[in-house]
């Protein structure tokens, strides 16, 4: 009789990456549900057109360079529902395409793919679309959503961040103008939850992030506390802190280093919105401190079992 | 030199197996900067191929008179007169040109590839295939400018040379002309090349093991 | 109660439930097979040297290997019966071992014992050759010599013996069985060794997922000196040796170093059990309580004779109950496999686990995403991923400077990585080539300096 061999463990955990892909999947479907709601079928088509190119792009990619094809890891799927969500619903199609081969192909695959990529790729190719095509990716292209103002055709509207115009609750539930994903903080918060239940993030980035939003609105921007919090709700900080900063891939590992990781992106958040010229700044935020995130990983120290007498000693 | 290379053989040495820019990665700084437009890359290569042939035939010239101690700040001087000429002759000739490439005409006189081929090839070999090597380097370096700048025109404006080729209801992708796009661009020609050219040296390989 | 533990950790919990409920209600019973086969590599260190041949007649106890030298164990004959034969068998790591078969002739005859008596009042200083002659080793998996660990270098001091009855490992239930059934002799092996060390403090450390073993454990040592019970928090590994130290003591053992710098002896239950049996009734190791589960028809708690082969033992069980895949010695997290059922038991063989085919199909190793969940788990707080990168590119030197060698090949980053690379056994192959450089290089030193001579 023959038996198999192999080294310890003979047990895994029944979570694979498949499933965590899943996970952050499902919990991105409320966000785009109410974006779908909200912004009517142009956004249904812009989410359905970015995730099917990315997807697209990654097996064709992966046929080209003969290795083994893996978009059934759900990643690219993610990917580009992600940046879908980051696109405003007016979006041109060839403008989502481009933004979706660029995550995949120059953002991830020119890296290494899954798992060596530098930059979270959906937040990369924002930025590419932001400094490429402004026009369609700012204020001007916003949209107020238009199942509130039935029989009214789309039209444009300034974003809260440049014209405080909305309350507090149309902040939260998303009735204002934004990309299809940000503007609903309470369909965010849902996916948050399905995301700490399933112990797929842990609290820390998007707890951190947000928070320290807030805290420097208040010390560095000198607004009011109800100011700050409008600034925190507004914009992309949450979808960015729930969605995008905890991206394993671009994030630190260890719990102290998470903390410094989103209190650096929140920081830089508010530097750029009180100083500089942008008036949103989640996306550089969130991908200079995935810059740094080696960095960050490489050198807080961690205490490691039967050592901390002779770091003493040193 | 001891070993005779072919003079045609110098010349397509700068154009393809070192090419300064994408094999030796050498001025990067007026390729990142000047190549918003094909022509403006065009009319970089071209000043710095007339400096580069100028500079390497001069100083190979002079390269048993110049004492080793002092050659760098000598190559200098030498390099430094043609590029006054380049810049003076531009400025009177072709003023549009010279505005868009602006600083990186005076720049040439601490091009890397010029002191490079200077003091790596001209400083021991005759005049003749110094000019030739000068010539075939500048001519790399001017198509590699050129496709850049070509590509990023494309891309970032929807023309080349100026002219509109993608039609007026093209969006350009105004972050390819930009700092950051000239970076993509760099990177991703200079991946594209370095594949082409391992896949021939692979075939040739391949070949010689055939032969032999 | 309160609950100690150690940073970090996991928790394979359900499954471990579902593991060790098959067995852990089930009375151990005795079960002698009609061959037995019993390998002369019991230990770590030399293996014995047989000193019977063919045809010899053998009583229980009697010594059939002989121990070579002090890192070394004799081995008792586990039946009474004749010696069918003394030849080699494959052994559980690399190359072949000595063995000797005795076919049972199950007239239990034994050799004539030698008790020490109570073991409140045996002399200290008749203990630790007591134990070595009884061919006693660490019965919790690693089969280090149990007399070695006793018996200190110049300086060592010890002021505390753990006894380990954590049993964090999924699946078994033998130490559980061992505490509910013999829990005095537990406490029995472990004043044996505070006499003979001169300690006064012994800990039996219990997970606190047996609350049984915890009361029964409290039962038996009450009015035994300097005896105490500490429940543990249940967490894998919390029997890890330097785990079980950390969460008892606060202590940490330094890197590289053994138990005793942190002035420590952790003993399992199982070994404290062996010890009183030989100062109380003279008896040397030859059987030990192994928990057999897993796809078999009957998982039980058998009280095995040491050498009795896997075959006979399933059969006992009722057989394999499904097309068995794998078959391993110890649990899931850190069991080793054997290469087919004839593979007889060894003194340190707490459980066997039958694996179905689709369980120990091995899996396809995917991108790592740095999800940190290996970080998160690793109870010495290493980096698993990095190392991984540097053993993946087989740069030793790098792993090393990532303490590679301090990683105890627990396994929980491997359960715990959702894209199932293999990290605990790159890191084993890292620690093996590491420790063979380094003895090759010693060896090497050696060599020139006994040239200069």
């Amino acid at each position: 009789m023959s038996l198999r061999i192999s080294t310890a463990p003979h047990m895994h955990n029944p979570l694979t990456t498949q499933r965590l892909m899943q996970y952050v999947f499902i919990a991105l479907l409320p966000t785009a549900a109410w974006g779908v709601y909200a912004f009517g079928l142009k956004a249904l088509l812009v989410l359905i057109l970015s995730m099917a190119s990315a997807v697209l792009a990654e097996y064709l990619w992966q046929l080209i360079a003969k290795q083994p094809v893996r978009i059934k890891d759900f990643s690219a799927l993610v990917t580009g529902l992600i940046l879908g969500l980051n696109l405003p619903a007016t979006a041109p199609w060839w403008m989502v395409v481009v933004g979706s081969v660029f995550a995949v192909i120059v953002v991830k695959q020119l890296f290494g793919g899954l798992g060596d990529n530098f930059l979270n790729p959906a937040m990369a190719a924002r930025a590419v679309l932001l400094a490429s095509w402004p026009v369609h990716m700012t204020s001007s292209a916003f949209v107020s959503p238009t199942f509130f103002k039935a029989g009214v055709d789309a039209v444009s509207a300034a974003t809260p961040l440049s014209a405080k115009s909305a309350t507090l609750m149309e902040l939260f539930l998303g009735q204002i103008p934004g990309t299809i994903g940000e503007v609903s903080k309470a369909a965010i918060l849902l996916g948050f939850l399905f995301l700490l239940i399933t112990g797929t993030i842990s609290w820390r980035i998007p707890v951190v992030m947000t928070g320290s939003v807030f805290l420097f609105s208040l010390l560095i921007g000198g607004m009011t506390p109800e100011a700050a919090l409008m600034a925190t709700l507004s914009g992309g900080v949450l979808f960015g802190a729930v969605f995008m900063a905890t991206d394993y891939v671009t994030s630190p590992i260890t719990p102290l280093a998470q903390v410094f990781y989103a209190c650096m992106i929140g920081l830089i958040i508010v530097l750029i919105r009180t100083f500089g010229s942008y008036p949103e700044g989640v996306t550089y935020g969130i991908l200079l401190m995935n810059i740094a995130t080696p960095l960050i990983d490489r050198f807080l120290p961690r205490k490691i079992y039967g050592h901390q007498k002779e770091a003493k000693k040193a | 030199m001891s070993e005779k290379k072919s003079l045609g053989k110098v010349l397509f040495n700068g154009i393809i197996p070192e090419n300064p820019t994408f094999r030796l990665v050498l001025g990067t700084c007026p390729t990142l900067a000047v190549t918003t437009s094909a022509l403006n890359g065009l009319g970089m290569g071209a000043a710095a191929t007339f400096v580069l042939v100028c500079s390497n035939f001069a100083i190979s010239l002079l390269r048993k008179f110049i004492p080793d101690q002092v050659r760098i700040p000598a190559f200098i001087v030498v390099i430094c007169t043609f590029v006054t000429m380049v810049q003076l002759l531009m400025k009177a000739f072709l003023p549009s040109l010279d505005e868009s490439l602006g600083i990186f005409i005076p720049l040439i006189v601490v091009n890397c590839i010029i002191l490079a081929r200077a003091e790596a090839f001209a400083s021991k070999n005759p005049p003749i295939a110094s000019a030739c090597d000068g010539l075939g380097m500048g001519i790399g370096f001017t198509l590699a400018l050129t496709l850049m700048g070509a590509i990023r025109e494309l891309i970032g404006n929807g023309s080349v040379f100026g002219l509109n080729i993608l039609g007026s209801s093209y969006e350009p992708m105004l972050l390819i002309v930009l700092a950051s796009g000239g970076f993509l661009t760099f990177g991703l020609l200079l991946g594209v090349f370095n594949l082409i050219v391992k896949k021939i040296e692979r075939s040739r390989v391949a070949k010689e093991a055939k032969t032999a | 109660m309160l609950t100690k533990t150690f940073k970090r950790g996991i928790h394979p919990l359900h499954n471990m439930h579902e593991g060790k409920g098959q067995t852990r209600d089930l009375k151990t019973r005795e079960y002698v097979s009609d061959t037995v086969v019993i390998s002369m590599a019991m230990n770590i260190g030399a293996p014995a040297k047989p000193c019977v041949k063919k045809g010899d007649h053998v009583d229980i106890g009697q010594v059939i290997g002989e121990a070579q030298g002090f890192m070394s164990v004799p081995v008792h004959a586990s039946v009474s019966g004749e010696v069918v034969a003394v030849d080699s068998i494959p052994s559980l790591g690399a190359g072949n071992v000595q063995a000797v078969t005795i076919k049972n002739d199950f007239a239990d005859t034994w050799v004539e014992l030698k008790p020490l008596g109570s073991v409140e009042k045996v002399d200290p200083s008749l203990v630790v050759p007591a134990i070595q002659a009884a061919g006693i080793t660490g019965m919790g998996g690693a089969s280090f010599p149990t007399h070695v660990k006793l018996t200190f270098q110049a300086g060592a001091t010890c002021d505390t013996i753990i006894v380990n009855g954590a049993e964090c490992e999924t699946h078994l239930t033998a130490d559980y069985r061992l505490m509910l059934e013999n829990s005095t002799r537990i406490v029995d092996g472990l004043r044996a060794v505070m006499r003979a060390l001169n300690v006064k403090k012994g800990v039996i450390g219990i997970e606190d997922n047996k609350p049984e073993a915890i009361t029964a454990m409290i039962n038996a040592s009450k009015g035994r000196e300097g005896v105490s019970i500490r429940p543990l928090k249940t967490k894998y590994p919390q029997g890890g040796e330097k785990q079980l130290i950390e969460a008892i003591t606060g202590r940490q053992v330094p890197s590289g170093g053994l138990p005793i710098a942190a002035h420590v002896v952790v003993l399992n239950v199982g070994t404290c059990a062996a010890i009183a049996d030989a100062i109380i009734d003279g008896k040397p190791l030859i059987s030990r309580i192994c928990t057999v589960t897993g796809c078999v028809r009957k998982p039980a708690n058998l009280l095995l004779r040491i050498g009795t082969i896997t075959e006979d033992v399933i059969g006992e069980c009722g057989g394999y109950s499904e097309t068995p895949g794998k078959v391993v010695f110890g649990g899931m997290m850190t069991g080793i496999c054997i290469p087919n059922d004839q593979m007889p038991i060894f003194k340190s063989t707490n459980g066997i686990v039958v694996l179905n085919e689709q369980q120990s199909r091995s899996k396809d190793e995917s991108p790592c995403i740095h999800c940190g969940r290996c970080v998160a788990a690793c109870p010495i707080g290493l980096n698993p991923y990095q190392i991984k990168v540097a053993a993946d590119k087989s740069d030793f030197a790098a792993a090393e400077k990532l303490h590679v060698m301090d990683c105890i090949l627990c396994g929980s980053c491997a359960y715990q990585c959702p894209s199932r690379r293999w990290l605990t056994p790159s890191f084993k192959y890292c620690k093996d080539h590491i420790t063979a450089e380094a003895k090759a290089k010693a060896a090497a030193a050696a060599a020139a300096k006994g040239g200069n001579k």
